[in-house]
């Protein structure tokens, strides 16, 4: 090592960090940390909303789902209902038919 | 026992600060900002804290953020069109008192007016007494370019010394 690398070795000797510094340091910590918190804590409660209106919104699709196949449940029902009329209507018209048809020979 | 060691952040910044105020400092020759970049250094290990595995992972972690930190803060000053090192003798006038030579002093002065790279290099081989392979890793350089640097800044600071300080110690 020579004279000028001597004198950069001194010249760039650590130097005593400022007395404040651990102290602000510390002190951003505990506020960066709080912020951390309560961002997390925002983050959930956007979570728990969003998870909610999901719930919310998938049961009125379930719902409204339900209700119309109720509907068409019961719209099948009258249908079997009607035919079950008209085909009775046509037994015995049939019936009457053949009375008639007998009663003509 | 690498993986049973419990960093703690206080004791950290306790034994760090100085290293890492003192590597912004030389880099960007201002007190406030070397005071700010340290600062932010020590929070970004808050927030690294769990990644850091020994003692000496956090101070190879701390030179090279601190070491980036600073390049970044110098360059952002560069696109703001200020000239840190400029303002050196107002900023340092308290420091100048703490050192033991007004030789190392003037040293310093040329030292700021090296290019960046071979500034950084030489601050951590005379700051931080570091061999070329620990300044390459720390830099994330090639170690053939961190030698050149080395070389080329010693060279240009002898260059220049040789210039002012004679007139320098003739004067005093």
């Amino acid at each position: 090592m020579d004279g000028l690398e001597r004198e950069l070795s001194e010249a760039l000797a650590r130097r005593p960090a400022p007395p404040s510094l651990k102290h602000k340091v510390m002190e951003r910590r505990s506020r960066e940390r709080a912020q951390r918190r309560q961002q997390r804590m925002e983050w959930f409660e956007r979570l728990a909303a969003s998870l909610v209106l999901a719930g919310v919104a998938g049961g009125a699709v379930i719902g409204h789902y339900a209700v119309e196949r109720r509907k068409g449940e019961e719209a099948k029902q009258q249908v079997f209902t009607a035919l079950r009329i008209a085909n009775h209507a046509l037994e015995q018209m049939n019936a009457q038919l053949k009375q008639q048809d007998r009663n003509l020979r | 026992m690498a993986a049973s060691w419990q960093p703690d952040f206080e004791q950290l910044v306790d034994e760090h600060q100085s290293m890492v105020f003192s590597l912004a400092l030389h880099i960007t020759g201002d007190r406030g900002l070397a005071e700010e970049i340290a600062q932010d250094v020590f929070l970004e290990l808050d927030r690294h804290l769990a990644k850091i595995a020994s003692p000496d992972h956090a101070c190879f972690w701390l030179r090279r953020v601190a070491m980036n930190r600073s390049a970044d803060a110098l360059r952002r000053r560069r696109v703001r069109g200020i000239g840190l090192w400029v303002e050196m003798d107002e900023n340092h006038g308290a420091q100048r008192e703490e050192r033991s030579s007004p030789l190392a002093s003037r040293v310093e002065q040329l030292l700021a007016t090296l290019p960046e790279a071979q500034r950084a290099a030489l601050v951590l081989r005379y700051q931080e007494d570091l061999t070329p392979e620990e300044i390459a890793a720390t830099l994330g350089a090639p170690l053939a370019t961190v030698k050149s640097h080395l070389q080329r800044g010693l060279k240009l600071l002898r260059a220049k010394a040789e210039c002012q300080l004679k007139e320098y110690i003739r004067g005093v």
